[in-house]
């Protein structure tokens, strides 16, 4: 028996020595102090042996045992810490070939998520031009001439009847003209004002959304927009919904949401309110239908229109919404 | 628009603190803006007890006081004589802004050191009184702040009104709206002018030859006024919502017009030539002086005040410099009128002048509460500035404006909404406004709406006033009947998709400039003159002279944007943009929308590959870019893209030789190649780029969306090698053609695979290897067989081509 043990740490401690890998040493170790291993069976034979030798062969048997042991936990230790390397081994920690995919600017990425939520809606994407007719961008629109709502959007002109357009609302107009309802679009698209500082730059992104049914009501509009902002941002971001007035709706609203940096606590991005305005919307104005030809009396619908800068700067922690198109490879690259 | 809420209590209890007053207004639709303290400005000011006053030494009319602040004992000069031991006055400390602008400071006065300011009424605007220091009357603790002394407390409330509410341009109005939501009366003033001795008829004449423009124009004298300051009261309220008191006159109209929201001019009627006032529109070219001492140019549509010899003012805009109230003002005459919003809007765009008159004239004033406003200013005017109202009013107003009459169903009203409310509910809300209502039947309600509320025309604006009232919150959550639709997404949107993971995934990143660009762009780019990316669509209004025209092209963003990282030290660049550009019709029409038409171009400049441990530095070149036009042309499935030398004119900002146009059928899709060093140098650039300038619409056309599978044939393929010896100028391309063109059905592939010029090749010559698979779909091609094809396939070329095999041959 005592021959036996020496054999089989002598053996164990030259294999143990020429093992080249941990993988190779976790064999070992099972092999000869594993459950089934040749150390412990000899540790299990011990009772076939007359009662006399039983003590001694005991104690030469877990001394051996708890030798391998600690020689192959000192052996699997001298690989993981680098200490051994397998030979012909690469070192593992240098940087792999790049395979650099490029970066969607986060203008685009965003779209993509708002225009998913409102697909999965079933609502369709249309687009429009930007270059548009006075009549679509504000005639249409309920927004005459000479009217002092002209002054909330400041406009580029191209000519006196074609300017860009200051929204993607001229969208709205353009589908009804040649749709009869149902209703369901969201219209992406870029749009321009006359206007330049930390928070606005002469052209932007709007996504602008319009649905128009029988019996469509002011409930819906609060339940549509909820399931987007609930799965833009999360489930805990409550909205609430505040009169405001846009000519081509009526009763008109400002969404804000609940501050989703500080949960409604106040900070910086927030001006210390807990809220974020970051919808427009409201029922579609009789006298946009009227306009389309569309049957006041039968149908009613809602519209509403957000931008996506604001948007993007609220989920990427944006300050100042020029570095968008300043388009800095850094900045790019972090989205 | 700003308010202060101790003028609104004038008008309405108000029971619940500022921010809970703002918020409740904030969302019953009038959003405030910010909400101050308005005697935030005395937080510097505290209560001192003069401890000691001393003489100042070097100076006989100044005293050195010893004043108690509450931390300590102070130094202060002074140089008032009121100021006693033992009072208590206000005391201006280091870093207190007074209304007057100036910033105390701790310093020495002649001399001697003093740290604070002992203040009168007047500087601190708490009165008129600037003859001595304000003594407090009562004894409160030194160093406690003067406006807790004084109990001073008041809030100044900043609305963002929406131009649709024009009737809370002023106090009442906001007062108004408040009381409804408190659910409160609102208490009006009570307006009575004294009696006058004569009559105004027999002293002035008012004459509106153009009662379009100005449908009501009401007037009152007051004679003997004695033109000084304002009592404080009204300096005061004027103060509150940052409006600077100027005389007893001018300071009640500018009162009234905060108060009611109606704009008023008063005239000096002594410069009236012929003591009348004429309303009519200008003379074309005709120059008038406003009173803040600027001449314009007036034009035939702008309606003017004027008297028996000329303009006197811009109706509704401003005053004219010459009938201004002066200190020697003795009668007044009061102006209360209601001008068309589309006249005051056109001429107040038109002279870029746009005044608090003109800005609540633009919007519609109450045109029925214009006498109201007139007396209300004429008794307020007789309390503050002594004078006597001449008896009665001239008031011209031939076609009175009547209250607007709507008829609303509450059951529409609760369809719109999502609600279930009853007639008298509905009723109720449209009560608490000042509105009439009389129900018609169970569901119909006839409302009549006060002329001051501008904005109520349809059943919806009514309901709009319900829910606001009632509160947006109230309307429930719900979601739409809806039916399944399945809509396909187009095919534009798909590929548009398709393209930006194609290239992204080789690499580039995508940017987005704005679609206006510098005017010269094509001269920079080196376009031809008849170059239809020369039709411009030009803005008239730039922000700057650099976004001048849109976008033709997608170039200029794209090396805009290779200059900014460059000056970023971002050397290696692989970026793309997708986006519209505009090109004006051929033969513009005033009124033709442009053609927008999508690109899709991308700009490679710098190394391959980011310089890391695994690769040597090497610089991107035309084949990069190639490559990635081909990665395009196989992602979005383009039928049959070709490459081929530059040959149009449209290409000039590449550089010949080095870049190639792209086709498709019989079609031009766009260019990729070196830009020229020309262009480089006119976008201030010094580093080789590449770029592709594709059209994404044609793009679109030629893109298949069918992918049909082919057989695999099981069978080996066997290849052989070919190396030609061909002039310099043979292309690649037209080998490969050639051999495709042969039609042998058992060649499955050819590629080039070496390319080679130079020692031992003759010169103006080079060797092109080609690597040609064979396989069957029928069986295993046998070697002899094989070798029989090739031959045949390599004589065909050699001749072709006038090509020699090398001297060593390639068969293998
Ligand atoms: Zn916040």
């Amino acid at each position: 028996m005592k021959e036996k043990l020496e054999r089989l740490e002598q053996e164990a401690l030259k294999a143990l020595e020429a093992a080249d890998n941990p993988q190779e040493v976790q064999l070992l170790r099972v092999r000869y102090v594993g459950r089934k291993g040749a150390v412990t069976q000899c540790l299990r034979s011990i009772s076939t042996l007359p009662p006399a030798e039983r003590p001694l062969a005991g104690k030469l048997a877990n001394e051996v045992k708890t030798r391998l042991e600690a020689a192959f936990k000192d052996s699997i230790e001298a690989f993981d810490t680098g200490r051994k390397r397998p030979d012909g081994a690469l070192d593992v920690t240098l940087p792999g070939r790049p395979l650099a995919g490029g970066r969607l600017h986060p203008i685009t990425q965003i779209t993509q998520a708002i225009c998913e939520i409102f697909l999965r809606l079933g609502f369709e994407i249309v687009e429009g031009p930007d270059v548009e007719l006075d009549y679509y961008n504000f005639e249409a629109l309920n927004i005459p001439k000479d009217h002092p709502a002209r002054d909330m959007q400041d406009t580029f002109y191209v000519s006196e009847n074609i300017v860009l357009r200051t929204h993607t609302s001229p969208i709205q107009v353009r589908v009804m003209e040649r749709q009869s309802p149902p209703v369901r679009i969201i219209a992406p698209g870029k749009a321009y004002r006359v206007d330049s500082d930390v928070s606005h730059t002469p052209m932007f992104h709007q996504v602008e959304g319009l649905m128009v049914a029988e019996n469509i009501s002011m409930g819906d509009l609060k339940g549509v927009l909820t399931i987007f902002v609930h799965q833009m941002f999360d489930e805990e971001t409550s909205l609430r919904f505040r009169p405001s007035f846009f000519p081509f709706t009526e009763p008109s609203a400002e969404v804000d949401i609940r501050c989703v940096i500080c949960r409604g606590k106040g900070c910086r991005v927030c001006s210390h309110t807990g809220w974020l305005e970051v919808l427009g919307a409201g029922m579609v104005h009789p006298a946009v239908f009227e306009m389309v030809g569309y049957d006041t009396g039968r149908y009613t619908g809602f519209a509403f229109g957000m931008g996506i800068e604001r948007i993007a700067m609220l989920k990427y922690g944006i300050d100042d919404i020029r570095k968008f198109y300043e388009n800095n490879i850094r900045f790019l690259e972090q989205f | 628009m700003k308010v202060s809420l101790s003028w609104l209590k004038d008008y309405v209890t108000i029971d619940v603190d500022a921010a809970e007053l703002a918020e409740a207004l904030t969302m019953a639709g009038l959003e405030v803006e910010a909400l101050t303290d308005r005697y935030g400005y005395l937080d510097r000011v505290v209560v001192g007890r003069i401890v000691e006053i001393a003489a100042h030494p070097h100076a006989d009319t100044l005293s050195v006081c010893s004043v108690d602040v509450g931390d300590g004992i102070k130094p202060v000069v002074c140089g008032a004589a009121n100021i006693k031991k033992g009072a208590f006055v206000p005391v201006a400390l280091p870093g207190a802004r007074l209304p007057s602008g100036d910033t105390i400071k701790a310093g020495h006065i002649r001399g001697q050191p003093s740290e604070g300011m002992l203040c009168s009424e007047a500087e601190l605007a708490l009165g008129t009184d600037s003859s001595g220091i304000l003594l407090l009357k009562d004894q409160a603790a030194p160093g406690k702040g003067l406006a807790a002394a004084l109990d001073l407390s008041d809030a100044i409330i900043e609305f963002d009104l929406t131009p649709n509410r024009p009737d809370c341009l002023s106090v009442i109005g906001v007062a108004r709206e408040a009381a409804a939501i408190l659910k409160t009366p609102l208490k009006y003033q009570e307006v009575k002018v004294p009696a006058g001795a004569t009559p105004i008829e027999e002293l002035a004449s008012v004459t509106v030859e153009a009662p379009d423009h100005c449908p009501r124009y009401a007037a009152r004298l007051i004679l003997d006024v004695k033109i000084g300051p304002s009592p404080f009261w009204l300096q005061d309220r004027l103060n509150s919502v940052g409006l600077r008191a100027i005389n007893n006159v001018v300071d009640v109209t500018n009162f009234v017009l905060m108060e009611m929201g109606q704009p008023l001019h008063a005239f000096d009627f002594d410069r009236l030539a012929e003591n009348r006032i004429v309303v009519k529109t200008a003379r074309q070219g005709q120059r008038f002086t406003t009173l803040d001492g600027v001449e314009r140019t007036l034009g035939a549509e702008m309606l003017m005040i004027c008297d028996g010899k000329g303009p006197v003012a811009l109706a509704g805009i401003m005053g004219g410099l010459e009938s201004e109230i002066e200190d020697h003002t003795r009668r007044v005459l009061i102006e209360s009128a209601y001008f068309d919003p589309i006249t005051t809007r056109r001429t107040a765009k038109r002279l870029g002048l746009g005044t608090e008159s003109s800005y609540r004239f633009e919007r519609g004033v109450d045109p029925n509460g214009v006498r109201r406003a007139l007396d209300r200013a004429a008794q307020i005017m007789v309390e503050s500035a002594g004078g006597k109202p001449a008896e009665g009013v001239i008031d011209v107003y031939p076609r009175p404006i009547r209250k607007s009459v709507i008829e609303l169903s509450v059951k529409r009203t609760n369809r719109l909404l999502g609600a279930g409310l009853s007639r008298e509910e509905v009723g109720s809300y449209l009560e608490s406004i000042e509105l009439e209502v009389e129900p018609l039947n169970e569901d119909r309600l006839r409302v009549a709406s006060p002329t001051f509320r501008v904005d109520l025309k349809r059943p919806e604006d009514l309901m709009e006033e319900v829910a606001r009232l009632r509160g947006y919150d109230k309307i429930p959550t719900t979601y739409p009947e809806s039916d399944v639709v399945g809509i396909p997404r187009g095919k534009k949107l798909k590929l548009r998709d398709r393209l930006r993971q194609v290239l992204s995934g080789c690499g580039f990143s995508q940017i987005v400039t704005y679609s206006f660009i510098e005017k010269d762009a094509c001269d920079r780019l080196g376009l031809g003159d008849k170059d239809p990316r020369r039709r411009m669509v030009s803005i008239t209004n730039p922000l700057t002279e650099d976004q001048g025209v849109m976008r033709t092209s997608l170039l200029p963003g794209l090396l805009a944007t290779m200059y900014r990282n460059s000056a970023q030290r971002n050397e290696n660049l692989k970026i793309f943009e997708l986006g519209k550009v505009f090109l004006n019709p051929p033969a513009a029409d005033r009124d033709e929308l442009p053609l927008e038409v999508e690109m899709i171009s991308g700009l490679w400049t710098g190394a391959r590959y980011d310089k890391t441990w695994h690769f040597r530095e090497e610089e991107a070149d035309f084949y990069d870019i190639k490559g990635v036009v081909e990665a395009v042309c196989e992602g979005l499935n383009v039928k049959k893209p070709r490459f081929a030398p530059l040959s149009s004119p449209d290409f000039a900002y590449l550089r010949a030789g080095h870049a190639a146009e792209l086709h498709a059928g019989d079609e031009r899709l766009g260019a990729a190649g070196e830009l020229s060093p020309a262009v480089l140098k006119n976008f201030h650039l010094k580093q080789t780029a590449f770029c592709f300038d594709l059209n994404f619409d044609l793009l679109v056309d030629h893109a298949t969306q069918e992918k049909l599978a082919r057989p695999i044939s099981r069978f080996p393929a066997t290849t052989r090698d070919i190396a030609l010896i061909v002039d310099e100028a043979v292309e690649a391309g037209s080998v490969l053609d050639f051999i495709e063109g042969l039609g042998q059905e058992l060649i499955e592939a050819v590629d080039v695979f070496d390319v080679y010029q130079g020692r031992p090749i003759p010169d103006g010559k080079k060797s092109i290897a080609l690597r040609i698979t064979y396989r069957s779909f029928e069986r295993n091609l046998t070697d002899s067989e094989v070798n029989t094809i090739h031959e045949v396939v390599t004589n065909k070329v050699l001749k072709q081509f006038k090509a020699q095999l090398p001297a060593i041959d390639g068969w293998r």
